[in-house]
């Protein structure tokens, strides 16, 4: 079935997408509080706050953000999409490593393997093995939507 | 847990499961059509507004949250949102739970909680 493929890749940029936003938004905020410090109750703080580059581009990751999750959700289902979110988790455990030096300790390389392994299985769940779940039939529901015509 | 501390992350949780659900009711509506026009419907809608207005008020209560908790400790108690999104998303969608979902989403939700529980 060539849309149940078409589906597949339309989900997987989009999820791509809405990965690298997500680390951007994150990276950017911590950005934002490094440039900022120390963080204060004042004025003064919030000046530095916007007197750096870095809460722009978060501000604008967010809104690429919104527009992908929203594009996202117009078939994908709530359940699964929001857990495949998770995955920003890992990358920015990674980028945090390689960018701050965080620590990469055995229990969240260990957390970051099982996230992977069920972004995997949804993955698969997605595939066309299994087409009729696919989401058009989905968005109907109990919150007064009909599937129309 | 304080009655304090326990409050505000069943708060959290429940705001950030009912601003998805409210994303999810804008966004699949068949009526919204495609494209441009998509995205006028949606604005004339109160779903999307109300989704994201549930947002802003969401961080505001996580915020108070995590003045309470570390962060590890915040990040450990929001996989508990992954698992009650999928059951709000079976029940107000009637979304399919096959085995490889289920399994799909557990794993995730434990991987966030083994990230927490490692900080």
């Amino acid at each position: 079935m060539s849309g149940s493929g078409r589906t597949w890749r339309f989900y997987l940029c989009g999820f791509l997408l809405l990965l690298a936003f997500d680390t951007i938004v994150q990276l950017s905020f911590k950005n934002t509080g490094v440039h900022a410090f120390p963080p204060e109750a004042n004025w003064a703080w919030v000046q530095r706050v916007f007197g750096h580059p870095w809460i722009y581009i978060a501000l604008a990751a967010y809104l690429g953000n919104f527009f992908t999750w929203m594009s996202l959700l117009k078939h994908a289902p709530i359940g699964p999409a929001f857990a495949a979110t998770h995955l920003d988790v890992v990358t920015v455990m990674f980028a945090s490593a390689w960018i701050f030096h965080e620590a990469l300790t055995p229990m969240r390389l260990l957390g970051a393997g099982v996230i992977v392994l069920g972004i995997v299985c949804l993955a698969f769940a997605e595939s066309g093995a299994h087409p009729e779940n696919d989401a058009p039939t989905e968005a109907k529901g109990a919150l007064g939507v009909t599937a129309g015509s | 847990m304080t009655p304090l501390v326990a409050t505000l992350w069943l708060v959290s949780v429940s705001l950030e499961t009912g601003g998805q659900l409210l994303l999810k009711r804008a966004a699949s509506d068949p009526l919204a059509g495609d494209g441009a026009a998509r995205w006028r419907y949606m604005a004339s809608r109160p779903w999307m507004w109300l989704g994201i207005l549930t947002y802003v008020v969401k961080i505001l209560f996580w915020i108070a949250f995590l003045s309470l908790v570390d962060l590890s400790e915040g990040v450990l108690l929001s996989s508990i949102n992954i698992v009650v999104i999928m059951v709000a998303g079976w029940l107000l969608f009637r979304e399919k739970l096959t085995p490889l979902r289920v399994a799909g989403i557990l794993l995730v939700s434990t991987g966030v909680a083994i990230v927490g529980l490692g900080a």
